[in-house]
């Protein structure tokens, strides 16, 4: 999630009001405010509106929703008259290239801060971790168009920005602590991208670092702007929330010729929407006049067409407008979510219990009348514990996380006695007789299903008390069941018998082995029993 | 005041006559063990009517080699027995007691040697030795010698004097009911009739009982089963579906983009397998690239099959009732499911890589996000909590996006769980005509804040004890 400082005096000036005002009701254009300090805010936005990730962009939506200026904002862009080449080797290494000059700035701490901290944020939230865009920003002044991004050999040399020696850029990856971060993006390339001046002087290396020479400071007055990556929605989404949030903080934005055409033009994109399926979709009352107020307040432009339609201007920085129920939200979020009357659907229906739910809920019933314990272990566990200690051979179908988080959580259960036999020593000092079980999911590839299993541990437990509770369990839920000599080493020889149902083993019981025992640092007898639930009739097939 | 036991009442009848008597005299009168009489004496004694004297009696009982010399004399008895004018030294050193007797003799000076004769001193006798082995009192220094020599060894045995109080006569006569007390009621007394006549013992209630722990199920279960129930009654439809799902069903068909965050191996468990893809995934695919057929423009590029393949253990139970949906087009549909789902999260007290979900769906022509807002505030309604209100949010598969939180008492407002209308990118590939509404909380969050726990692992890794206490029936207030 990006958490947004917001200084309040800029916050105040740019939105026209107080800071009371604004913290009040910035939750309900879907936010949460995570600190209030002294002098600033930290504010949490969601991922889909990179364009509420600077001070700038918050007080445009604020300006809206508090009715101090609603309607489109609109950014004149004219020619800068510079231009761009973009090389077509790049095309399969990193092929979009976004660029806009940016003139008039006045930087000072803060507002150095807060655009770097926009540029990071529209990294996570928009790159993907600037796989996907990586954004470079240039004193304009320090270097001369035209700009060439081309495809680099990588014993390029140049001096990297925060260095004041130069190195080949293969030696950056190395070195370079954002050489480091973020190598995995193109080391794999026989040649990586890079973007001169018409000196050949290096600007940047993306999306790794740019060079020192065109470092922005506070005397820089002219910005250039560079977004490259690999998909080109996302390019010019990050150019058009980076340009606006600049011009709303007063500079002016400049187009820049890349390949014949002039970018960025900032322009809205037009969508017509039905005021009728809004109005259905969210169960409220709207008028085309109604609702193009509400998208107004959203700094939507909006203009009813006919009484059901509405032709809505969707801002160049809004990338989260894909599709009309995107602006149905904004409707609803400017009408406001506490105002839309919440009443349950009339329709009757009837509600209906899943039958292995059912099943389940029966086993924990007859589990309780023979005085078992539930417990509910976690389905991730370890070989160790599931085969290892239990004697036992690995299952075929044990399914393997490929990335665990840890070696106690390593594969998905595949039966849950050796979990009770974990419980077991955990309780080691809690009194006896303790008697255990536990219902639920269990997978076999990547089948899921059922399983039960009982434990009971005290100085008397036997053979027979695990027979006992097995058929106890297998009769209340209608298991016609046969027994044979089990050869589960997980129980002692002799004492052991397997649950046969239609020819085949579905579980087993009996006295666990002492050496089962001494794995799990056990000291007292444990009578146990594990069955398969498919073998309840009427389980259904997933 | 408690009443009296029989046995109670037999031992002071028995102490009227007696007075004070130690308990093995009274033991043989009452027909039963010393120890018992002394323990009906002390709870006789609590309540005033006897008491109990412990006195503690010094014993002495003879060794091996006492037991011998108390029979044949000690040994420096039968040396001054065997010496007779004219004994020598050499005589006396065949004698079987010699090694021991021979020293005690110089010692106390009961014997001379001149060369080789050996002769009694005058007056000689170890009559008062004797004396001290047969009748040994800790007064007599002689019997310490004995015990030192270990002839003799000393014992402590406690006795107890049992004497009746004042209260204890008087209560005696006024008449005590004697009949012999039964402990259990019989069939034969039952059948009979003679538990007309029988006296059946009387327990002091006042005693906490022996603690019985019932079989249980676990109290998070107890509210998993709540939830269910309630969902049951608004009439909703269970489902149960598997842990591994394909990231089709998972994300793909969610429309969740195939470069998402959350679909990164940071983020989710994968798993080596992979499914083929259902039929109609072209219909997914392209709603991806372009939008489908509908008002969309998808996320653009290219949507692999191969990352759709690939199996993972669900993210969330929509994947679940994403399936089921897609089975059963028709509206109406209302449905739910509650189930484990699993995150790539690091584990703390209230992280755990694996969590259990609820999750609802309703799927009508015409239902409304008003609807989404009034099943949402009956739920929580229903679970106990009073204060519910909604804020927007962001999930990648709803349009609108809700956030639901309820009030409680001495927390505030807490986030319960996000909500959403399925977007159509979500629903137009699989044939679902009508609006989804849907929802989804924690249950282990509840669970965490009813239970009062401070680490969620504690729900999977308990303390049998806990389970033992946690009552069936826990008292909510305001649903926590």
């Amino acid at each position: 999630m990006a958490v947004i400082t917001l200084p309040y005096k800029y916050l105040e000036r740019l939105t026209r009001t107080d800071k009371k005002t604004i913290l009040d009701k910035v939750a309900f254009i879907g936010s949460d405010v995570e600190r209030i300090e002294e002098d600033h805010a930290d504010v949490e936005f969601f991922p889909d509106r990179p364009d509420l990730f600077s001070p700038e962009g918050v007080a445009r939506a604020m300006r809206g929703y508090l009715g101090i200026e609603t309607g489109l904002s609109v950014y004149p862009v004219k020619p800068s008259g510079i231009s761009f080449t973009v090389d077509p080797a790049l095309a399969n290494i990193r092929p979009v290239l976004g660029a806009a000059v940016i003139r008039g700035v006045s930087f000072d701490d803060e507002s150095i801060q807060s655009i770097m901290s926009l540029q990071e944020s529209l990294h996570w939230a928009v790159g993907r971790g600037r796989s996907k865009v990586a954004i470079g920003i240039h004193d304009l002044d320090t270097v001369k168009p035209p700009f060439h991004y081309i495809a680099s050999t990588k014993s390029r040399k140049f001096i990297p920005l925060d260095y004041t020696e130069s190195m080949t850029m293969d030696e950056m990856l190395l070195k370079h602590p954002k050489g480091r971060d973020y190598a995995k993006i193109v080391k794999d390339f026989p040649l990586f991208p890079l973007i001169v001046d018409k000196d050949d002087h290096v600007l940047s290396f993306p999306p790794i670092i740019n060079g020192e020479r065109t470092r922005v400071t506070l005397d820089t007055k002219n910005i250039l702007l560079d977004t490259t990556g690999t998909d080109k929605r996302a390019v010019g989404v990050a150019v058009n929330i980076i340009c606006t949030a600049m011009a709303e903080a007063g500079a002016t934005i400049e187009s820049v010729e890349i390949g014949g055409v002039q970018t960025p033009t900032l322009a809205p994109v037009e969508r017509t929407v039905s005021v009728q399926e809004c109005s259905r979709l969210l169960g409220i009352e709207l008028t085309a006049v109604t609702m193009a107020g509400l998208l107004r307040k959203m700094r939507f432009g909006a203009e009813p067409a006919g009484a059901d339609k509405l032709n809505v201007q969707v801002p160049c920085y809004r990338a989260d407008i894909m599709h009309d129920w995107d602006l149905f939200e904004d409707v609803a979020i400017a009408y406001g979510y506490d105002r839309i009357i919440a009443a349950p659907p009339a329709t009757f229906t009837v509600g209906k219990p899943h039958p292995v739910q059912v099943n389940a809920a029966l086993a924990r019933e007859a589990f309780c009348g023979l005085g078992y314990l539930e417990v509910m272990p976690f389905t991730l566990t370890n070989e160790d514990v599931l085969y290892k200690k239990m004697q036992r051979d690995e299952k075929n179908g044990v399914l393997h996380v490929m990335h665990p988080i840890s070696i106690e959580n390593t594969v998905v259960r595949t039966e849950l006695l050796p979990l009770l036999l974990e419980f077991l020593t955990l309780n080691r000092h809690r009194e006896l007789p303790q008697r255990l079980f536990t219902v639920g999911d269990v997978v076999d590839s990547c089948l899921t299903y059922q399983q039960a299993a009982g434990v009971s541990t005290h100085p008397d437990a036997d053979f027979s008390e695990a027979y006992a509770s097995a058929d106890a369990m297998l009769h209340e839920l209608s298991i016609d069941y046969t027994v044979k000599e089990s050869a589960d080493a997980a129980f002692i020889d002799g004492r052991r018998g397997d649950i046969i149902v239609a020819g085949k083993k579905i579980g087993v019981f009996g006295e666990i082995h002492p050496a089962v025992l001494n794995a799990f640092e056990l000291e007292h007898s444990v009578a146990a029993f594990e069955f398969d639930l498919r073998a309840v009739p009427g389980y259904p097939v997933l | 005041m408690a009443e009296l036991t029989q046995n109670e009442k037999r031992l002071l009848a028995i102490l009227e006559k007696e007075k004070k008597a130690d308990a093995p005299h009274l033991a043989g009168l009452l027909d039963a063990t010393p120890e018992a009489v002394v323990q009906w004496a002390h709870l006789a004694g609590d309540k005033g009517f006897a008491t109990v004297e412990r006195v503690v009696v010094k014993e002495y009982i003879y060794t091996d080699e006492g037991k011998a010399y108390a029979q044949n004399g000690l040994p420096e008895t039968q040396l001054l027995r065997f010496i007779l004018p004219g004994t020598t030294l050499a005589d006396l050193q065949k004698h079987e007691a010699f090694k021991i007797g021979f020293g005690q003799l110089r010692k106390k000076g009961l014997v001379k040697v001149e060369g080789t004769s050996v002769t009694k001193t005058a007056g000689a006798s170890t009559d008062a030795d004797e004396a001290a082995i047969r009748n040994p009192s800790g007064a007599d220094p002689k019997t310490k010698d004995l015990i030192k020599r270990g002839i003799l060894q000393e014992s402590e045995t406690v006795r107890y004097a049992i004497a009746i109080t004042t209260a204890g006569l008087s209560l005696v006569k006024k008449g005590l009911d004697l009949r012999g007390e039964s402990g259990t009621l019989t069939r034969d007394q039952i059948i009979s009739g003679e538990w007309k006549t029988a006296n059946l013992r009387k327990y002091d209630v006042t005693k906490l009982p022996k603690k019985a722990w019932p079989g249980k199920i676990h109290p998070y279960q107890r509210i998993i089963a709540e939830m269910r129930e309630i969902l049951l009654e608004m009439g909703f439809t269970e489902l149960y579906g598997g842990i591994v799902q394909q990231s089709y069903w998972n994300f793909d068909a969610l429309f969740q983009p195939q470069d998402h965050p959350a679909r990164e191996m940071q983020d989710t468990f994968y798993l080596r397998e992979t499914l083929p893809l259902p039929p109609g995934y072209e219909k997914v695919k392209a709603m991806h690239e372009c939008g489908g057929e509908t008002s969309s423009t998808g996320w653009g590029g290219i949507w692999k099959e191969e990352k759709a393949e690939q199996c993972v253990l669900r993210t969330h139970t929509t994947s679940v009732s994403i399936q089921y949906l897609a089975r059963n087009p028709n509206p109406p549909v209302k449905a739910f499911c509650i189930g484990r789902v699993y995150r790539r999260e690091t584990i703390d007290t209230t992280h755990l890589a694996e969590f259990e979900q609820l999750e609802g769906i309703v799927m009508d022509e015409g239902v409304t996000f008003g609807n989404l807002l009034g099943i949402l505030r009956e739920f929580y309604h229903r679970m106990g909590f009073e204060g519910v209100r909604f804020k927007p949010s962001y999930y990648p598969y709803t349009e609108p996006s809700l956030d639901a939180e309820v009030y409680v008492e001495g927390i505030g407002w807490i986030e319960m769980g996000g909500a959403g209308i399925f977007r159509e990118e979500v629903t137009a590939p699989l044939g679902i005509n009508y609006p989804v509404l849907a929802w989804g909380l924690g249950v282990s969050r509840i669970a965490m804040l009813r239970l009062g726990l401070k680490d969620l692992r504690y729900l999977h890794k308990s303390d049998v004890a806990f389970l033992r206490e946690t009552p069936a029936l826990r008292h909510t207030k305001g649903g926590i």
